[in-house]
């Protein structure tokens, strides 16, 4: 038995799905996705939850992160029902839905509630550079911890619980609901703790531990989707650019190093975040796949972030190669500006996160299926 | 050596020679009017002389067509040129239309061929039979079918060598190849049209693989496969020869579908779908049929009662669209669909794969009329002007509309309309 509401459509189209409601059941759209399978078929069994406003099944499922969205179900719609974008809106309220703060959804669903944070970022910034007497040493030196510390204190405030949350309403809530409707087949010799995991046994957990980081640092399941192999390539190198830009400046401080092959390895991967970004800003602006024709600020905002990020920390290492950082502080203030709005907002609010998402889907996916078996 | 074009009078003016606008001729021309049809195909009888049986009541198409064509065609009030282009139509006042007709030669004096198909065996030239949807091969000189009407040979000029052959063997002697194009201007009160439709092209389609797969077909072909005048007297793969034991249907191929650029349903796949798997359920007793469908819609009378009786016969009806059809190396197909009952992602395989298509329009009676505007919908159809009091109305005054020109139709509510056609004509005529 499932709980329905009515409102769920109206509610899901201020996350971007506006036409799935002209569904008329036809099947095409999982007929040509390249990723469904036999019992793990979609985008129509989602279209129809969406429809019929299902939200406990669809809070536990796991498909809206095993698509990868390359368009085909929308571009073949007989009812132009769009359900490529449908999904990516699930992917969305599903994020919303794991937040814990419920400030993803306010940003989701408002374009100013996400500027006015933005503004005030910004007026943080300035307000403590401020407050320095605008040093830049000391400025830098501390914008250097802030990194630090955001990225521990996101992970272990939001980003954690979170995950934790994403566990709970796609492991645990369904199995103890099977357990409420069919007690016979729930509790069948399992002991406490595999009950308390949902039903799956530790050995299954720490088992498809390799699949989870193989899913995270690859992504490989995009490489089934039809569209063409360089979007995957694209998204690859700039996941690793990303990760290796992180490790470069918070772990080994790439903007205070003297080590060549740190200085020149952060020049390769801002360079690398900065190039691949700039060609996914220009795919979403001239709209030629169906992937980057229904962007909304939530895309543009982590595109054009993640460019900002890759730009001007390469500028401002440039500058301190050539010695000129201290007369142009601005670059500095402008960087950890971006540098802050994408840490606070962006990656625990934002779109960073289907990055954790998606990985985690893959890995609860494997754990189902072996539990199953 | 371009003779002065040739001057004639009628009251009516019907466009279009199948079974709607036959009808409305019959109409007017029984109430005592003067009618030309002009046909641009080398027959009367449009696509339903070309069916196998109609839906519900399982008649013989051919057996109620014939006798109605050969009607039109023995009527003294009707006058008929087949193979005519009517280039334009132009109205000049109230019940005065002056139309200019092109009449294309056959090479064959029509009067004087006995259609005993000695030039037929003759000719040494073979290409595709555009009137077997391109099943078998025919020759440059050729009947169009065994009950085309007229039944009168003609040249394929475009394909024929010029060798002579045919001319050597005629016994009348009535090949001609110094015939050529006749214009005509003729004169009438009233015009109804009822140029019909098209069949929607597959070829628009891909990932259903017409034209690529060998045994993908469509369901007109189909129609000649079943037709008492069929090519091959059984139903076999085209191919390879082989008798199909699993046969599949994949409905709303081309109707429905935004993405297919036909969104309307055409009214009448789902019950000649339904109409061919009973007739293949009697030619091969021993086939599997599947119909893979969104919804099965038997509106009509009679018509769910046969769905009923389809399922009885043992027909599987799957409710799932089609989303891409692959081709085997032996030639069977595989069909990749969502089994909508309990959602789940299914492939199954299939030695012949009908395609139901569905109805387009023809867009040609639009450019014909050049001093009023003859209105299209958004659709491209004929527009009714006035299509719930007056449904035969288009949006010339005189001008009447009949059969598939306005929008999908079964043969019953063609025939229907082209009454309404009709009874609007003679109003206006006397008016």
């Amino acid at each position: 038995m499932s709980r329905i509401n009515p409102k769920f459509g109206k509610e899901l189209k201020k996350y971007g799905a506006t036409e799935f409601s002209s569904c008329y059941n036809c099947g095409t759209c999982t007929a040509v996705c390249s990723l469904s399978t036999g019992d793990d078929s979609f985008p129509r069994s989602m279209v129809r939850l969406s429809e019929t406003g299902n939200e406990d099944e669809i809070s536990a499922s796991l498909k809206p992160w095993l698509c990868y969205y390359c368009g085909e179900c929308s571009s073949n719609c007989p009812q132009t029902a769009n359900p490529g974008e449908l999904m990516m809106s699930l992917r969305r309220w599903l994020t919303a839905k794991y937040d814990w703060t419920g400030l993803s959804g306010l940003m989701y669903k408002s374009l100013p509630a996400t500027i006015i944070a933005m503004v005030l970022i910004f007026a943080g910034v300035i307000g403590y550079a401020a407050s320095e007497g605008f040093d830049a040493e000391k400025v830098m030196h501390i914008g250097h911890y802030f990194e630090m510390f955001a990225i521990a204190g996101v992970f272990g405030v939001i980003l954690l619980p979170n995950l934790f949350r994403m566990w709970y309403f796609v492991i645990l809530k369904p199995s103890r609901k099977r357990v409420v409707e069919k007690p016979e087949s729930g509790a069948k010799h399992s002991s406490g703790l595999t009950n308390l995991l949902g039903g799956i046994p530790l050995r299954i957990y720490m088992t498809s531990l390799g699949d989870f980081f193989l899913h995270m640092f690859t992504q490989k399941r995009a490489l089934g989707c039809d569209d063409n192999q360089k979007r995957w390539f694209e998204h690859f190198i700039l996941v690793i650019g990303y990760l290796t830009l992180l490790f470069t400046t918070v772990y080994l401080d790439w903007f205070s190093s003297e080590n060549l092959f740190v200085i020149i390895l952060g020049y390769l991967v801002s360079a690398i975040v900065f190039i691949v970004t700039f060609d996914f800003v220009s795919g979403r602006i001239k709209k030629s796949k169906e992937v980057s024709k229904h962007s909304r600020p939530s895309d543009w905002f982590f595109v054009i972030w993640l460019f900002l990020m890759g730009v001007t920390a390469f500028l401002v290492r440039l500058f301190i190669d050539f010695n000129i950082i201290e007369s142009n502080f601005w670059l500095y203030l402008f960087h950890l500006t971006i540098l802050a709005q994408w840490a606070l907002i962006i990656v625990p609010f934002g779109k960073w996160t289907h990055f954790l998402y998606r990985s985690f889907a893959m890995y609860f996916d494997k754990l189902q299926k072996s539990a199953n078996k | 050596m371009q003779k002065e074009p040739i001057n004639l009078s009628f009251d009516a003016l019907v466009i279009g020679g199948g079974i709607a606008g036959g009808e409305a001729a019959l109409n007017l021309a029984n109430n005592g009017y003067k009618v030309i049809l002009i046909e641009k195909r080398l027959s009367l009888g449009g696509k339903m002389i070309m069916l196998s049986k109609v839906f519900p009541t399982l008649d013989c198409s051919a057996c109620i067509t014939t006798p109605k064509v050969s009607e039109i065609s023995r009527h003294p009030n009707i006058t008929i040129f087949t193979e005519s282009d009517l280039t334009s139509i132009e109205k000049t006042g109230e019940k005065n239309f002056i139309a200019k007709v092109t009449r294309r030669p056959r090479y064959v004096i029509a009067e004087d061929c006995t259609a005993c198909q000695l030039c037929e065996q003759a000719c040494p030239v073979i290409v595709k039979d555009q009137f077997q949807y391109n099943l078998v091969g025919r020759k440059a000189v050729y009947i169009p079918f065994s009950i085309a009407s007229p039944k009168v040979a003609a040249i394929d000029i475009e394909n024929c060598s010029l060798c002579g052959a045919c001319e050597k063997v005629c016994p009348p002697g009535c090949i001609d190849f110094t015939q050529e194009p006749r214009e005509y201007i003729i004169h009438a009160q009233t015009a109804i049209v009822a140029t019909g439709f098209r069949l929607y092209d597959p070829t628009n389609v891909p990932r259903y693989s017409y034209g690529e797969a060998r045994n993908v077909i469509t369901s007109m072909q189909m129609e000649r496969l079943l037709a008492p005048t069929r090519p091959f007297h059984t139903i076999l793969r085209s191919s390879d020869g082989k008798v199909p034991d699993k046969i599949a249907y994949v409905l709303c191929a081309g109707s429905r579908d935004d993405s297919m650029g036909n969104p309307i349903c055409s009214q009448i796949c789902c019950m000649y779908s339904i109409k061919q798997a009973q007739l293949l359920m009697g030619a091969l007793p021993m086939a599997d049929i599947t119909l893979y469908y969104i919804d099965i819609r038997a509106f009509g009378k009679g018509y769910d009662e046969f769905y009923e009786q389809a399922v009885g016969m043992g027909v599987r009806f799957v409710k799932g669209k089609v989303g891409r059809i692959t081709e085997k190396e032996n030639g069977n197909l595989t069909l990749r669909y969502e089994d909508i009952a309990t959602g789940k992602l299914k492939e199954s395989e299939h030695d012949l794969v009908v395609l139901s298509v569905g109805v387009k329009p023809n867009s040609e009676p639009a450019d014909i009329f050049t001093s009023h505007k003859l209105e299209l919908d958004s659709l491209k159809f004929v527009k009714q002007s006035d299509p719930l009091l007056s449904p035969a109305k288009t949006t010339i005054e005189g001008v009447f509309v009949a059969g598939t020109a306005t929008g999908p139709k079964d043969i019953p509510d063609s025939i229907l309309s082209a009454g309404a056609a009709s009874s609007e004509a003679i109003s206006y005529l006397n008016q």
